[in-house]
C-alpha cells in the first residue's frame, strides 16, 4: 500500500496549523492573530505540499493550490475576524474558491449553483440578519464592539478537538484505507447521448453531416433513437427505407449539466420531491417563528429605547424620560 | 483578438467536450485535505465563537468542507451522484439557514445580545 504522505511532516503540519489556529482565535491581546495566521498558513501549505512531494506525479491542476489556499485562509478569517460582517465576506471568498475547486472537478453546474444559492441568497440572508441585530459601532476601535465577539470561549480544547478530528481523518492517507482504483474510462458517461437525438441533430447539423429532410432514425419496435454510444455511430434516415450509418461526430460528449440532470431526475426523483417538502417546511417554520412578537413590559421597553438613543449619540440619554405610569 | 483569447482560456477551463479523464487517487487525497482542513475549521469556529451568527456560519463551512469532498469523489469515480447529493446539501443548508436566522432574530429581540452563553440555563 503506498503512502500518499509521510506520517511525520503530516503530523507535524497539524501541529503547526493547530498551534496557528489557536493563536489566531479571537482574542485581546493585540498583534497575536496575525501571527497564529501566519503559522496556521505555514501549517496547511506544508500539508498539501509535503502531499504533492510524496507524488509527484499525480499532482493536481497549478489552480488547485490557489483555490485551496484562499479557500482555507477565507475560512479561518470566517472563525477568527472579529467583526460578524467581515466574517461574512470572507465566507463569501471561501464559496467564490469553492467553487474554483469545483470548477477544476469540472463540476461546472455545482459550480454556478453554488456561487448563485450561497453567495447570492444564503449569505445575503446572514448579513441582513448581521445588520439588524447588531449595533454598527461608530467609530472603527475593537473596543467598541460586543465582549462575545472580542473573546473566543475555551480556544484550547476547541482546537484540540479540531485537529484531532483531522489528524484522525486524514489517517487514511497513509493507514487503513486501501487506495481506491479510479473509474478507467468515460464511456458510460456517454451513454446518456443516447436518449438525446435533439442534441445530436444539432451537433451534425452543425456539423454540416446532416443532409436536408435527414433524420435520426428510431427502432421501429421500441422507438428508440438508433445512437450507439458503444460503437460510436448514429443511424440517419432521409425517408422510409433510406437509412445510413455515419460516425459519432467530433465534439459529441455528455455534458456535465446533462449528467447532472439525468442523475437527479432519473436516479433520485423522489429525493428531489423531499427536498422541496423540506424547504417549504423551513419557510413555513421560519414565518411562524419570526412572526411572534415577544411581549415585553413597559421599563423594558423604555430601558431599549434609552440604550438606542444612546447608541445614536443624542444627549437625550442622559436626562431620562419620564417613567409612563398609566 | 481578445474575445478569441478569452474563449480560449474559458474553454480549457470550463472543458466541456465529452467526459473528463481519469483522476488518479493521489490527487483526489489533495481534495480530501482540503475538505477535512476545512471541514475541522469549521468545527473550531462553532465550538469557540459566541456569536450566534458565526457559530451558523461555521456550520455552513462544514457543509461546505462536505461538499468539496462529495463532488472530488464524484469526479474521481466519474458519475454524478456525488453532485446530485451536493444539490441537496445544498437545499438543506438553504432550509437551516432559514430556521436558524428566524431563531436568532427571536432570541435577539428577547435579550438584544447575540451571546450564545446568555442562554446557558437551556442545556439544563
Amino acid at each position: 500500500m503506498e503512502a500518499f504522505i509521510s506520517p511525520f511532516v503530516l503530523y507535524l503540519a497539524i501541529a503547526i496549523g493547530a498551534a496557528g489556529v489557536f493563536l489566531a482565535l479571537p482574542r485581546r491581546t493585540r498583534g497575536v492573530q496575525a501571527i497564529g495566521g501566519l503559522i496556521a498558513a505555514v501549517g496547511g501549505g506544508l500539508a498539501i505540499l509535503g502531499m504533492t512531494a510524496a507524488n509527484i506525479a499525480d499532482r493536481p491542476n497549478v489552480y488547485f493550490y490557489i483555490f485551496a489556499f484562499v479557500a482555507l485562509g477565507g475560512g479561518l478569517r470566517v472563525i477568527t475576524h472579529q467583526r460578524p460582517v467581515y466574517a461574512a465576506l470572507y465566507f463569501i471568498l471561501t464559496i467564490l474558491a469553492t467553487a474554483g475547486l469545483f470548477l477544476i472537478l469540472s463540476a461546472e453546474f455545482m459550480a454556478f449553483a453554488l456561487i448563485i444559492v450561497y453567495a447570492g441568497a444564503i449569505l445575503i440572508t446572514y448579513l441582513f440578519v448581521i445588520m439588524l441585530a447588531t449595533q454598527t459601532p461608530m467609530n472603527d476601535d475593537v473596543e467598541s464592539l460586543a465582549d462575545y465577539d472580542l473573546e473566543a470561549r475555551e480556544p484550547l480544547a476547541a482546537t484540540a478537538v479540531g485537529f484531532v478530528l483531522l489528524a484522525a481523518l486524514t489517517t487514511m492517507m497513509f493507514r487503513g484505507v486501501p487506495q481506491v482504483e479510479p473509474a478507467a474510462d468515460a464511456t458510460a458517461a456517454n451513454a446518456i447521448i443516447e436518449v438525446m437525438p435533439g442534441r445530436v441533430e444539432t451537433v451534425l447539423r452543425r456539423g454540416g453531416l446532416l443532409q436536408p429532410g435527414e433524420r435520426i432514425a428510431t427502432d421501429p419496435t421500441t422507438g428508440r433513437p438508433l445512437i450507439n454510444a458503444g460503437e460510436r455511430t448514429v443511424t440517419l434516415s432521409s425517408g422510409r427505407d433510406a437509412r445510413r450509418t455515419i460516425a459519432w461526430p467530433e465534439g459529441l460528449g455528455a455534458r456535465n449539466i446533462e449528467g447532472v440532470g439525468m442523475t437527479l431526475i432519473g436516479r433520485h426523483p423522489g429525493t428531489i420531491e423531499i427536498a422541496g417538502v423540506i424547504l417549504l417546511m423551513a419557510m413555513l417554520g421560519a414565518v411562524v417563528l419570526s412572526r411572534k412578537q415577544v411581549q415585553l413590559d413597559d421599563a423594558e421597553k423604555s430601558r431599549q429605547a434609552r440604550t438606542l438613543a444612546g447608541s445614536i449619540g443624542e444627549p437625550s440619554a442622559s436626562t431620562p424620560g419620564p417613567e409612563r405610569t398609566a | 483578438m481578445t474575445s478569441a483569447w478569452l474563449m480560449m482560456t474559458s474553454s480549457a477551463l470550463l472543458a466541456q467536450t465529452g467526459a473528463p479523464a481519469a483522476m488518479a487517487g493521489p490527487t483526489l487525497a489533495h481534495y480530501l485535505f482540503v475538505s477535512a482542513a476545512m471541514f475541522a475549521l469549521g468545527l473550531i469556529g462553532f465550538l469557540t465563537r459566541r456569536n450566534l451568527i458565526i457559530m451558523f456560519l461555521s456550520t455552513e463551512l462544514m457543509f461546505q468542507a462536505a461538499g468539496i469532498a462529495l463532488i472530488a469523489f464524484s469526479r474521481f469515480h466519474l458519475n454524478h451522484t456525488g453532485e446530485t447529493f451536493v444539490i441537496f446539501v445544498l437545499t438543506i443548508a438553504a432550509a437551516e439557514a432559514a430556521m436558524a436566522l428566524a431563531l436568532v432574530v427571536l432570541l435577539f429581540r428577547r435579550r438584544e445580545s447575540l451571546d450564545a452563553q446568555q442562554w446557558d440555563e437551556m442545556s439544563g
